[in-house]
């Protein structure tokens, strides 16, 4: 099939799937509750008397009364601190927006259609998915546009470069766990069975992270190379890893291939 | 256009079709008739490369539809019985959708699409939300999604399954209508519906093609044993000798229900030849009978399809209808 007629069919997809979500009341219901979550936690870790302001105004005393302490980059600290809550948090987001993707489909119906239409099940899937990474990061930029004021007022200037790939972290890592959701949504027609199994599966992510940091030896090691969380932690503070990109793109790629897998399955099985 | 040979599909353990056969010529429109669960849709299904068959072949406009699955998925459009729509788009936005998903190039989408609309009567409809359409509109929704590539094939699973009489009849209508242009398969389990815009018909029962053909012609074999109720007045032995000598009988019984009246009595006739009515009656009078009744029973297609699709009937030959032995081998026409 040629090309154009596979970027048309993608162009398509993304368009009705993104389209869709800004059809639905549950998609501004999401991104209120993300928008009121991040910019509590954006005043709570800046402002609150434990917060970053607080805690360099007692240095700052300490300081003056002739203690010496090691240098903190508050701005870094800020950042890496914030963005690390912006996982934690896009974690318990993101299983509700892939938690239809493909369960929607089914129970509307509309899985028929596409599956009789001259599309690849892996391009619909890679439209899917670009539409709900698009909305993601919708819902990410108004904060980050927050923490873009915030880094403004930092003297010395904080180098820009730290907050893109912060974000790329936080978008590799949405991207994974988007596509991993999107193949467990494709595995039921029920949205609520897909959001609660993408959950467990965020938990587990969780659960490996611990127990790859709780590991001595190889098998630690081997885990922390497959952990999330880990890769993302690294880019929280900046580091733009080659592996880490390539394991998040593995990830996304995983998640692809198992969801055009599961539909070409399910074609051979329903009855 | 269509070629069906040999197609199984099984279940786990249940087979849901078995050795089911039939072509289907350029522009025709094949009624696909059958009880429910009879397999109608899972053939369809197999039609549009939506299931794989277990053995068998289907080609459509001459390609494979599991090896050529997206040459075949081009050039097919296809109505589940559920029809396939997004809710949250209006009826233009979601035929532009599919236009697209469907291959047809950006120039002509707009062209393809307001036809689609005009052919299925959605003028009034175009920017209304589908989740806001009745029943009715939402099938033709249905059907404009499944012509608006101009496929050579369309398929439809029971297009007019929940509508009401009106929009019945309207959606039957467009189909007779685009007849000619496109080759169409539709399944029904109404009878009349096939009556009134098919060419040619395949009944299924249990996964089995029982009997396929022009519809006419099929009604003609099928229910070809005409058979006769009369009231004679006269010497019932007479009576029986005389019309089992009319050429055409092929057997006369004293009726049991035969309530002696002024000496009437009444006969149950079969018939070998197609209307020896006539003949029998002019021979009872020349006789000298008084012929008081003479009545002719045709089974309709209704009986012609609970004969062929209910169990009993499938299995004994003794079956007052003839059974389907000329029919059986689908490519009769």
């Amino acid at each position: 099939m040629a090309v154009k007629q596979i970027i048309s069919s993608l162009l398509a997809v993304y368009r009705r799937e993104l389209q869709s979500y800004f059809a639905a009341p549950l998609a501004y219901v999401i991104a209120t509750i993300f928008w009121l979550l991040g910019g509590f936690f954006l005043v709570l870790v800046l402002l609150s008397p434990e917060g970053l302001l607080a805690l360099t105004a007692q240095r700052d005393q300490a300081l003056q009364s002739g203690a010496t302490l090691a240098p903190l980059d508050v701005a870094y600290e800020f950042l890496r601190g914030y963005l690390g809550v912006l996982g934690s948090l896009s974690l318990f987001v993101l299983p509700i927006l892939s938690m239809g993707l493909y369960a929607e489909e089914r129970k509307q119906g509309t899985l028929e259609l596409l599956a009789t239409s001259p599309v690849m099940n892996w391009v619909v899937a890679l439209g899917k998915l670009l539409a709900v990474v698009t909305f993601y990061i919708g819902m990410v930029l108004p904060l980050m546009l927050c923490v873009a004021i915030a880094l403004g007022t930092a003297e010395p200037a904080v180098a820009p470069t730290l907050l893109v790939v912060g974000n790329l972290g936080l978008i590799l890592l949405a991207t994974s766990v988007l596509s991993l959701g999107m193949f467990v949504s494709s595995l039921t027609s029920s949205t609520v069975i897909a959001a609660i199994l993408t959950f467990a599966l965020v938990i587990f992510l969780w659960i490996v992270d611990a127990v790859a940091r709780a590991i001595p030896g190889g098998l630690g090691a081997a885990l922390n190379h497959l952990s999330m969380l880990q890769h993302f932690n690294d880019f929280t503070q900046g580091i733009l890893d080659t592996s880490s990109v390539v394991l998040f793109l593995s990830y996304s790629l995983l998640g692809l291939f198992l969801t055009a897998q599961s539909i070409e399955a399910l074609r051979f099985q329903r009855n | 256009m269509i070629e069906v040979d040999d197609l199984h599909k099984v279940y786990g353990s249940t087979v849901a079709l078995k050795a089911v056969s039939f072509r289907v010529e350029p522009g025709e429109i094949l009624g696909f008739l059958g009880p429910n669960g009879a397999g109608k849709t899972t053939t369809m299904r197999i039609l549009t490369g939506y299931l794989p068959a277990t053995s068998g072949t289907a080609r459509v406009a001459e390609f494979d539809v599991h090896t050529d699955s997206l040459a075949v998925r081009q050039r097919i459009g296809y109505l589940p019985e559920r029809p396939p729509l997004y809710p949250d788009m209006t009826v233009t936005a979601f035929l532009h959708f599919v236009a697209r998903i469907k291959g047809v190039a950006a120039g002509d989408r707009p062209g393809r699409v307001s036809h689609a609309i005009r052919r299925c009567g959605l003028e009034e409809k175009q920017s209304v939300l589908i989740r806001q359409l009745s029943k009715g509109y939402r099938q033709r929704v249905g059907i404009a999604q499944a012509i608006v590539h101009d496929p050579p094939v369309i398929v439809l699973d029971e297009p007019t399954s929940g509508l009401d009489p009106r929009q019945n009849r309207e959606v039957r209508e467009l189909v007779r209508s685009l007849a000619g242009d496109h080759t169409i398969i539709l399944s029904t389990h109404i009878l009349p519906e096939v009556d009134a815009t098919c060419n040619r018909v395949a009944i299924i029962n249990r996964g089995q093609l029982v009997a396929a053909g022009q519809l006419g012609a099929l009604m003609e074999q099928l229910t070809g044993a005409v058979s006769y109720d009369l009231e004679v007045r006269g010497a019932p032995a007479a009576v029986q000798q005389t019309l089992a000598a009319v050429p055409g009988v092929a057997s006369v019984a004293l009726s049991t229900s035969s309530t002696q009246m002024d000496s009437r009595y009444r006969f149950t006739l079969k018939a070998a030849a197609r209307d020896p009515g006539e003949a029998i009656a002019a021979t009872l009078v020349r006789a000298g009978f008084g012929l008081c009744e003479l009545r002719r029973h045709q089974a309709s297609l209704e009986d012609v399809f609970l004969n062929l699709t209910t169990e009993e009937a499938a299995e004994s030959s003794a079956a007052p209808t003839p059974q389907t032995d000329a029919s059986t081998s689908p490519e009769t026409p």
